[in-house]
This record gives structure tokens, sequence and C-alpha cells, in this order.
């Protein structure tokens, strides 16, 4: 196994010294890096030239120059850019940037698109099947770019708008509440009748809800109050709950709702800190949360349910902390909204440039500029996941061990749960790594359309400029990390699939 | 995955097999052909698709033809004229007795921009070179890769590692980065050396597919009596392995030419890809973005162009792959 | 909890050295057991199928899989199913555990212990599965999850049944490799199925169908994947658990060889229906039905009564979707008159105890070899 893991790497790093040659060629070849300085009137132009020349080391061979590059890269240093600057400051900016970026919207592209992936294959061929992957399609076909200045026309410009005045309009309320009927209609399992009873009682819920929150203008106020965060606790326990053991059994159930009670009541005697925390504060919570849940799972599964009891309890602790974090940020929404000017989804740069405020206001100003952002990224990538986990869930669902497990008589749940997706997710978390270089790709597009100095900036300066040195820096990190991921995703699978481990 | 599948473990008959006429069972005999046609004509989407797909290159083509053939539209892409009304689109498709305009197409039916050039004509020729470009992509991607993966997978040792690391080298590049910077360099030398380029860049996930059906397959029985009668390996490649690789590689190929649709148009907005004087569907977005707000048609028909092109093809690749496996075949190394 | 408690008989675990070799070679543990030596059936039924069929609609049309299957299963009995493939046989015991597939139609009834099988809810036929009616399947590669150990998976079928610790659970693991003779079951419980021979996985199929203590255990061509070296070994382990664990055996094959020295009972199905049922050794000598001389004469045969020469069935099975009238076996019968295309014949009684499906039996009986009935290919001539 050692053998295997370091010939990997070995391996790795050569593929990525090899592409570093690669791209530092194509680079110095794209443009004329003097271009500008021959445009300058006679005096200017001999010393700009000269300067330039002499700065980016024009005269020495570009092989030359590339040992020069990588000699400065194993010290950590990623050369000057054209006119003199280090690169390196602007890569620190560049990269935090971006990561933001691409770590939000990848994380809830996989989380979300897995999930619709997994429910679309075990309802294969219903109504909800069938529009989950026609919808898939046409994000799969969707030109991101595109995307992403309708999303900035419509949703941030006419959200803003409408918030001024946060009424919602008859014919808004009736269609969303028609799709929530309709999705949890789909969703339930059941035969006709339980369905169209679901879809009623969604349906006219979610009706009452909108009137209510559109008549008490619950969007520019916006808050939870602890008789929601409470019932949604209590939700949280059952669904997880039934999602790990089912609620047929007491243990796991008790630990799940004391898990739950434990945050609605640590949300009060916390309030204080909660103010105005630090995010390691709150990483600590976390933390301490889920040892907390972890241990009132093991005292109250004991022997027998310990297994389920524990990860139901720390799920809903996690799930109630949740709850309690956005409502924090609901409850700051209105004062920050006020001090941007009542536009808080904004469509330009990743921060509104010198805005102070508490952690919650400067969280739902990082939130207001990375919407529209993450969501057209995730609407692209979205798809790709959710296409795979539905095939690769359907075709482990056929396999023989499948219906072995069926045989032994484990109930549908934990044939689910412990069998196909087990076996079916292996395989997506190659695609995940290997999914990196087009979400890089996606990101510097999507920076472009929302106006991010980011990554991209780099990039495009580069090209501009006939520049390697910031071409160079882009490639280190986003190739760095395409071959890191590969790497990463042919170990873990080797740790996945005990097939491998031992060929 | 149809129906098949589900209850082949349980209740389908046994195959049918030709000659059973004779012997008075009644089977219906089916070739392999045959049932790849049927099981691609009972996917509604690939049929959608394809009616889709056939119909906008139709439109693109036949509209304002095809380099020296003229097409039935009067306008081109580069004259300019006066702005009527503002240059809005004068198609409509609302009939009359609907309350709409009739159906018509107009003068300018996609509009005009601010110079007063035909924005039909214009977004006809974008999609021109978008389609020339993707299907162009689509074809070096899928030889280039092809051959990278037959060979690999069939020599195995030396010449696989070789083959691999290089794929490897082509991997590690971002495609956006590797593709901007090779589109930079030979920008200017026409729409056709860019499309090569790009189908250079795109063709390692095919490589790798189908490397990995050719190692499984060389250790088939067919291949080993080949062998083993002495058959070069060129010929064992290209008569044996190859056509039983077909499917994944029609059905990669497909999907390439969807993906180098997003892409070019992507590279394009990027000013990386198509440079005028040539324009293709992407380069016209990136002309009129700015106009989002007060000519927002400049920015919509050629969107839902590059839509309609990917989706279909997409739909169409979909259909392929249930016609030539009904497992599904996903990516993986 | 008694359910639990290791059976009487249980083997020592076999000295077997300390092998390194992860893939070690089949080991012949016990001395042979026949089906002489098996504790007798008794008179208790306790699986009784009646008039069972089931059908598919597909694109192509109705395929009727099974057409009417009744069987009676007693305590301690062995019954052979036999039949070419697409016969039903498989069907049929999918039925009796309720996994079919969802667009199966199921009709008829399966009555385990008096309780109709197919009028259960699905919890209740879930409770039955795998602890009072176990299976045991024909592919033991692809029966086991590859990435779960086997441990894991074994101890899973008791978890899924009873409510007690995993350790204990595991324990009854490794209690039953002990018994279907896997060496050193301790470390092995850690190890995942590739590192299992063919014969050793289908070794750990047949403990994870024990492990519960069945009454019935349904064994689907259970040697038709593995060696033939190994098949002998496995199918007498199985005898060898029947009684460990006192339960009946559906034996499922298309292996008349299989079935000479395991079944009490043999019933032969084609096209979905028994065309012949009675005392296996009466099937054997005294077919009454066509089919059945054509299986018989199609096994090779090392005694040279019958010249030695494979008298194979020719054709291939009817369609499920378009059945030919009448007899569904007449187009490949050498006996074949127009009334066996006109009339689908009843299983009737044609001897002790011994049904069979054919207008013709009589025929059958006067002849000395009813194979003979069926020709030597011409190229072996």
């Amino acid at each position: 196994m050692l053998v295997f893991i370091a010939r990997r790497l070995f391996v790795s790093v050569w593929v990525f010294l090899v592409a570093t040659v690669v791209v530092f060629f194509l680079a110095t070849n794209i443009r004329d890096p003097l271009a500008d300085a021959r445009q300058l009137p006679d005096q200017a132009r001999a010393s700009k030239i000269a300067e330039i020349t002499e700065r980016m080391h024009l005269d020495d061979p570009a092989l030359v120059r590339y040992f020069r590059w990588l000699g400065d890269l194993l010290t950590g240093n990623f050369g000057k850019d054209r006119e003199g600057q280090k690169v390196n400051a602007a890569l620190d900016h560049a990269l935090s940037a971006t990561l933001q970026l691409i770590i939000g919207a990848t994380v809830i592209a996989i989380v979300v698109g897995i999930t619709i992936g997994v429910i679309s294959a075990l309802r294969q061929y219903t109504a909800l099947d069938q529009s989950v992957t026609f919808v898939a399609f046409v994000c799969f076909s969707l030109p991101l770019f595109w995307v992403g200045t309708l999303l900035k026309q419509f949703l941030a410009l006419d959200f803003n708008d409408w918030l001024a005045d946060p009424e919602i309009s008859p014919l808004f309320i009736g269609g969303i509440s028609l799709i929530t009927g309709l999705g949890c209609g789909a969703l339930v399992v059941g035969d006709r009748r339980t369905r169209w009873a679901v879809f009623g009682i969604t349906t006219v819920a979610m009706v009452a809800l909108l009137i209510a929150l559109s008549a008490s203008e619950w969007f520019a106020d916006p808050g939870l109050g602890p008789i929601v965060i409470a019932l949604t606790a209590v939700g949280g326990a059952l669904g997880f709950t039934a999602l790990v053991s089912g609620l047929e059994w007491k243990p796991p159930l008790q630990a799940a709702l004391i898990a739950a009670a434990l945050g609605v009541v640590a949300s009060l005697a916390l309030d204080p800190v909660l103010d105005d925390p630090q995010l390691i504060t709150l990483l600590g919570l976390a933390v301490l949360t889920a040892l907390i849940c972890g241990a009132v799972g093991w005292f109250l599964g004991g022997e027998l349910y310990r297994r389920s009891a524990i990860p139901a309890a720390v799920f809903t602790g996690l799930f109630t902390g949740a709850v309690i974090f956005t409502d924090r940020m609901f409850q700051s929404f209105a004062d920050y909204s006020d001090s941007v000017g009542g536009r808080p989804i904004s469509t330009i740069g990743a921060e509104t440039p010198n805005y102070e405020g508490t952690f919650w206001e400067t969280g739902l100003d990082s939130f207001g500029h990375l919407a529209l952002p993450t969501l057209a990224l995730v609407l692209i990538s979205l798809a790709t996941y959710t296409r795979y986990t539905r095939a690769s869930m359907l075709e482990v669902m056929n396999q023989d061990f499948v219906r072995t497990a069926r045989a032994k008589g484990l109930g549908e749940r934990a044939v689910i749960t412990r069998h196909v997706l087990r076996n079916g997710l292996i395989p997506i978390t190659t695609l995940v790594a290997y999914d990196i270089g087009t979400i890089i790709g996606g990101a510097v597009v999507t920076e472009q359309v929302f106006g991010w100095s980011a990554m991209g900036s780099l990039l495009f300066k580069g090209i501009e400029e006939g520049d390697p040195m910031p071409i160079m820096a882009f490639f280190v990190v986003s190739g760095g990390a395409i071959v890191v991921f590969n790497t990463i995703a042919d170990l873990a699978y080797a740790f996945l699939d005990p097939r491998i481990r031992l060929s | 995955m149809t129906s098949q599948t589900q209850t082949a473990e349980a209740g389908t008959p046994p195959p049918p097999q030709a000659g059973d006429a004779a012997q008075g069972l009644n089977i219906v005999a089916r070739s392999q052909g045959q049932l790849i046609r049927r099981r691609f004509f009972r996917h509604r989407g690939a049929l959608v698709g394809m009616v889709l797909f056939f119909l906008v290159v139709l439109l693109a083509v036949s509209s304002i033809g095809w380099g020296p053939i003229p097409g039935w539209w009067d306008k081109d892409a580069t004259t300019t004229g006066t702005v009527t009304n503002g240059g809005d689109p004068t198609l409509s498709v609302v009939p009359g007795f609907l309350g709409g305009g009739g159906v018509h197409l107009g003068e300018h039916p996609f509009g005009q921009d601010n110079t007063g050039r035909d924005y039909f004509a214009l977004t006809m020729r974008g999609t021109q070179t978008s389609l020339l470009i993707a299907i162009i992509v689509g074809l070096v991607s899928t030889l280039v890769g092809t051959v990278v993966g037959a060979v690999a997978g069939y020599f195995r040792g030396r010449t696989e590692s070789v083959l691999m690391r290089i794929t490897d080298v082509v991997i590690a590049v971002p495609t956006l980065l590797l593709a901007g910077l090779i589109g930079v360099i030979v920008a200017g030398h026409g729409i056709l050396l860019f499309a090569l380029f790009l189908g250079l860049c795109l063709w390692t996930q095919i490589a790798r597919l189908v490397r990995g059906e050719v190692l499984s397959l060389r250790e088939k029985e067919f291949v080993e009596a080949a062998r083993s009668v002495g058959t070069p390996a060129r010929r064992i490649i290209f008569k044996h392995i190859l056509p039983n690789t077909m499917g994944i590689i029609i059905v990669s190929a497909t999907l390439a030419i969807a993906s180098a649709v997003l892409t070019e148009s992507a590279l394009s907005f990027l000013s990386l890809g198509v440079q005028p004087p040539d324009t293709s569907l992407g380069r016209l977005i990136t002309d009129y973005r700015t106009a989002l707000s007060v000519r927002p048609w400049l920015f919509y028909w050629p969107g839902l162009f590059i839509v309609a092109i990917a989706l279909s093809v997409n739909f169409i690749g979909d259909g392929l792959r249930d016609a030539f496996d009904p497992r599904q075949t996903r990516v993986r190394d | 909890m008694t359910s639990l408690t290791p059976p009487a008989n249980t083997p020592t675990a076999p000295d077997v050295p300390t092998d390194a070799s992860i893939i070690e070679a089949e080991e012949e543990v016990h001395a042979g057991r026949t089906l002489a030596d098996s504790q007798p059936p008794s008179d208790e039924e306790i699986l009784v199928v009646e008039d069972l069929t089931v059908e598919f609609p597909t694109d192509d049309g109705l395929v009727k899989a099974v057409r009417g299957v009744d069987y009676t299963l007693h305590a301690r009995e062995v019954l052979g199913i036999v039949g070419e493939s697409g016969s039903g046989k498989s069907v049929s015991s999918m039925a009796v555990m309720g996994l079919l597939p969802k667009n199966a139609r199921v009709r008829g009834s399966i009555r385990y212990r008096g309780r109709d099988l197919l009028k259960l809810r699905p919890k209740e036929q879930r409770a039955l599965r795998g602890r009072n009616i176990a299976m045991i399947f024909q592919d033991p590669m692809t029966s086991l999850n590859p990435v779960r150990s086997v441990g894991d998976q074994l101890s899973e079928a008791v978890l899924a049944h009873h409510l007690v610790p995993r350790k204990q659970a595991m324990a009854r693991a490794k209690e039953m490799l002990d018994l279907v003779g896997i060496p050193q079951a301790e470390r092995r419980l850690r190890a995942y199925p590739h590192e299992f021979s063919g014969g050793m996985r289908q070794r750990v199929m047949i403990a994870m169908a024990i492990i519960n203590d069945p009454d019935v255990i349904i064994a689907d061509e259970p040697t038709t994947a593995l060696d033939v070296t190994v098949q002998a070994q496995i199918l007498e382990k199985l005898l060898e658990v029947k009684d460990a664990v006192n339960a009946a055996i559906v034996l499922i094959t298309h292996d008349l060889g299989v079935i000479a020295g395991m079944a009490h009972r043999t019933l032969v199905m084609y096209a979905g229906k028994p065309v012949e049922v009675g005392e296996t050794d009466q099937v054997f000598y005294t077919p009454r039905m066509p089919y059945t001389a054509g299986l018989l004469g199609s096994i090779p045969s090392l005694e040279g009564e019958r010249d030695g020469r494979l008298r194979p069935i020719a054709g291939t099975p009817p369609s499920l979707i378009n059945l030919p009238s009448g007899c569904p076996f007449s187009p490949r019968c050498p006996l074949a008159t127009d009334v066996c295309r006109e009339r689908e014949p009843e299983l009737a009684e044609k001897g002790d105890d011994h049904l069979a499906a054919c207008h013709h039996s009589d025929r059958l009986a006067e002849a000395e070899d009813a194979t003979a009935f069926f020709r030597v290919p011409e190229e072996e001539r």
C-alpha cells in the first residue's frame, strides 16, 4: 500500500512538472510583451523596451527563463509581472476570493446533486425522476456566462427592487405552493390517495405560510424566533432518526430529541456569546455540539443501538446549530440591508469595499456577493453529479448482492444505505476529483461575469500583456489542484474499494 | 436502464435465436443493429433532440446560405443600415385570433443591432460557425482519443505508460487555460485551425474511456483466438477491438460535440476563441452583453441557439447510450 | 434467543496450517455425506405452493414466466426442481422469497406453515425472509457485496432479525463459518469476498442462509458457477447443514446430475409449468414425459448402456410470450402427434405418486430406453 502511494505521488510530481514546461512555453509565445511599449513616443520607447526586456529577461532563451521561474517557485516565489509587481501579493488576494466561490459552490453542488440523484434513482421512471432528468439535461446544456448574466439581470436587480416592498403577488404564491406541493407529493411513498393528500396539505400550508409572510413583511426583516427554531429542531430530530434507524426504535429517537432540546436551550443560554462571535468560536461550538451529542447517543443508545443513536444525535445537534445560525443571520438582515442601500444581493465583486459590521453582517455581505455566482456555478455542475449518481445507483441496484441483501430480510432502508449507497457513491468520489478542472474553468467564467478580481483576472492580465508570470501562477494553483485531486481520487478509490487495495 | 434489465435476473425469456422460425416456433429474430435502432427510436428525448438539431442545422444553412451558395434570407450579417423602431425584433408567433400580431417573420425577425445590422443573419452566421467548430472538435478529439486509448490499452507496458502520462499532463492543465492559450496563439488564422487545436485539447476523457474498454476486450476469447493464429496487432485493433467499442466511441463523440459548443462559446465569450471578423454564438453574446438592459434580444437569441444545440445533441447522446449500452457507461479510469 | 444457540453437531474447527496465502485451495474437510445418511423427511407440510402464476408485462407483450405451479415441501425434504433456463424454476422460487421485480403479476397461493405469503404485508414478508425461508444464489462471485467484509455481511443477517449486540452476531457468524468448513473463521470474518475462492464464497453464502436457523432453504443453481471438483463438496455441505438446522431444501438446477443423489423428489418444469413430478428414482428410471427423457439423454453417461452417445433435444425452449398451441414441448418432441399440437396435456397420475403431463406417457412406458426417441445428431454418427 505504501509503495502504491509513493509511486502514485512520484508520477504526479513528474506529470505536474512536465505540464509546467508545456504551459510555460505556450505562455511565452502568446503575445509580444513589448507591443504596448512599441506604441510609445520615440524617447520613452527605447527606455521602456529596455526596462521590460531587463525585467522579464527577454534576452534569455525561454529555457533559461523557465528554470529561473522554477527555481524561484521552489522557494515559494512566483516572480514579478511586467510592471514589476510581485505576483505573490496578487495571488493571495485572488486565491482567497476564488476559493470562497469554488468551495461553497462545489460543496452545495455535491450535496444537492448527489441527494437529487439518489432520490431520482430510487423513484426511477416516476414523474419526479423524469422531470429531474430533463432539468439536469437543460442545466447540462446551459452556457454558464449566459445564465450568470441572466441571473444578474433578473434575480439580483428584480429581487432587490422587490425587497423595497416585499409583498408577494397571488400568482407567485400560487405557483410556489403548487410546485412545493407537487414536489412533496412526488417524494412521498405510498398509493395515489396518500400522494394526493400530501400534495393538498403541503400546497395549502405553503399558501398560508406565504400569505402570512407577505402580510407581515417578513422578508424585509426576517427571523425565526424560538418557537420556529424549536419546531424545526424537533423536525430535524425525527427526520434524521428516520433516515438513520427508522422511527420504530426508542433509544435513537430519544437521543436525537434530546440533542434537539439541548440545542434550543443552548441557543438561549449562549445569547450574549452569539451577538458578535468570532468564526473560531462558532467552529468550537460546532465541535462541542458534535461531542456532546455523540456522548448523548452513546449513553442512550446502549450496547444495542449505539451505532444508530450516535449519528442520529450528532446530525440533529449540528442541524439545530445550523438553524440557530440561520436565525442569527436573518436577524441581522434588516440592519445590513439598510447599510447597503436596500440592495443586499450584489452583482459586482466579492465584497462591499470598506464594509465593517458584526460577524453576522459581514457574513451577510459575503453571502450577498456570493449568492449569485455560487448559484450560477451550482446550476451548471449540479447536473453532472445528479446524472452520475443516478446512473451509478441504478447500476448497483441491479446487482446480485443487493438481491442477497433483500433475501437476508434486511429492510428497504438498510438495503439502500448499507449496500446501494455505499457501493454507488465510490465512483462518485473520483468523479468529484476529476471534475475539479471543469469547476476551475467555470469559476474563471463566473468571475468574469460578476466582475470579481480573482484567479481569472490573473490569467487575463497575463494573456493581455503576454506575461507568463501571472499565467504560471494561475497554472500552479489550478493545475496543482487538479493533480492533487486526481491523486487523492486514485488513493481514495483504492481505500474505499478493497478489491483495488490489494492489487 | 431499460425495463428489460430490471426483469432480466428473473423473468425474461431466453434470447431469440435465428433459425427457430424454421422449426415452427414463433420467435422474432433481431440483429444487434436492429435492437440498437429500436432502443434509440424508443427514446423520446433522443427523437425530439434529433428533430430539433436537424431544424437548427437546416435553418442556419438554408437561410443565409453556405459560402458562395445563397440562401433564402435576403439580408446578410455585415451590411449596416438604419435602425428601425429601436431595432425591435419583428418576429411574431402569436396568431391574430389569439390577440397577437399574426405569424410572420417581418423585416428583422431577431431585430437589429445598434448599427442596423440584421440580427437574424448575424445569429445564423454565428450558429454556422459554432456548429462547424463543434463538429470538427468532436471529430478530432474522438479520433485522437480513440487512437491513444486503443494503442495504450492494447499494447500495455511502456507504450501504455508513456501515452497515459501524456494524457495525465494534458488533464493537469485546465481546459480553459490550455485552449485559451492556444486560442490566442492561433488567433487570426481562421476558425478551422482554432477548431483543430481545440480538438487537440479535449481528447483525454475519450482516451481514458476507450483504454478502459480495450483493456477488458483484449482479455476476451475472440481476441485471444485472433492473436493465437498470428493476426498482426494493427489488424486486431482495427478489426476486432475497435468495432466492439464503437458504441462508446459514438456516444462520446456525440457528447464531445455538445461540450465543444459550450467550450467554444465560453472561450469566445472570454475573447480567447473566435476573433473578428469571424463571429460565433459565444462571440455575439460577449459583443452585445452590455445591451441586455436596452436591447435584450441581442443577448437572448444567440444564447437560445447555444442551448438548443447543446440540449439536442445531449439528448441524442443519451439516446445513443441507452441504445448501445442499456446499463449506462460512466467515466472511470 | 433460542434460535441462535449453536446446532448440536457443530464440527470442531479443523486443524489448518497457518497459511499466508490469501486464496487457499479448497479443502475436503468432511467425509462425503449422501442423501441416505441425512435425516428423512416427515409428513409435516411446511411449504405448499398452489396454482402459482407469474407474469411480466414487457414492451413485446406479456411474458408468462410461470403458468401454474403446484408443489408441497415437507419438513427436512429435499425437492429438486429441474428445467432449462426460462422454464420458470427460478421465477417461481423468487416468488416464494417475495423478491420478484415490482412489475411482476403474481397469482395463486404460497402457504408457509399455513400462512399465505402472497397475502402478507411487506413487513411481515420481510420478517420471514432470511429467517424462516433463506436462499442461496447461483453466482457466489456477484452475490456478496465486494466492499464489505464477510463478517459484516453475515452478522447483518443476524441483526436483521434479532435484537442482539453486534458482538454476539459476529460470534454467530464465526460459528457458521466453522460449520460450513471455512478454516480460520475468526480471521476470515474480517476478509473481503474477493479474497475467497468461488467454492469458499458459496460456503459463505450457505453460512448466510442458515445463520438464522431457517425451515426452508431455496438453493438456486448453487453449483452452476463452480468448478466441477468443488460442486460435489458444496452439495455435500448443503446436505450436512440441512441436518444441522433441520431445514427442508428446494434445490433448483438445470442439471439432472446434480439432482441424482441429492433430492427425495423431483419436479421437472417446462415453459412455466411442471411436466413431471415424482420420487427422484421414478423420474430418473421411468420417465413419463418425453422432455424428461430428453434431459436424461443429454447427460453424458460413463456406463455405456446407451452406447455412450449424447442425444440432445433439438430446438430451443418456446417464447414465453407466444406459446405454441397445445403442448409447449410438441415442436421439439419426437413423439408429438396432432393431439399434442391441439390440446395441452394436464398433469396426471401415471403411477404411484408419479405425475406427468403428456398424451403419450404409455409409449414411453413401453419403450426399453426412453431416451432412444431422441436422435443422435448426424455428425456424431
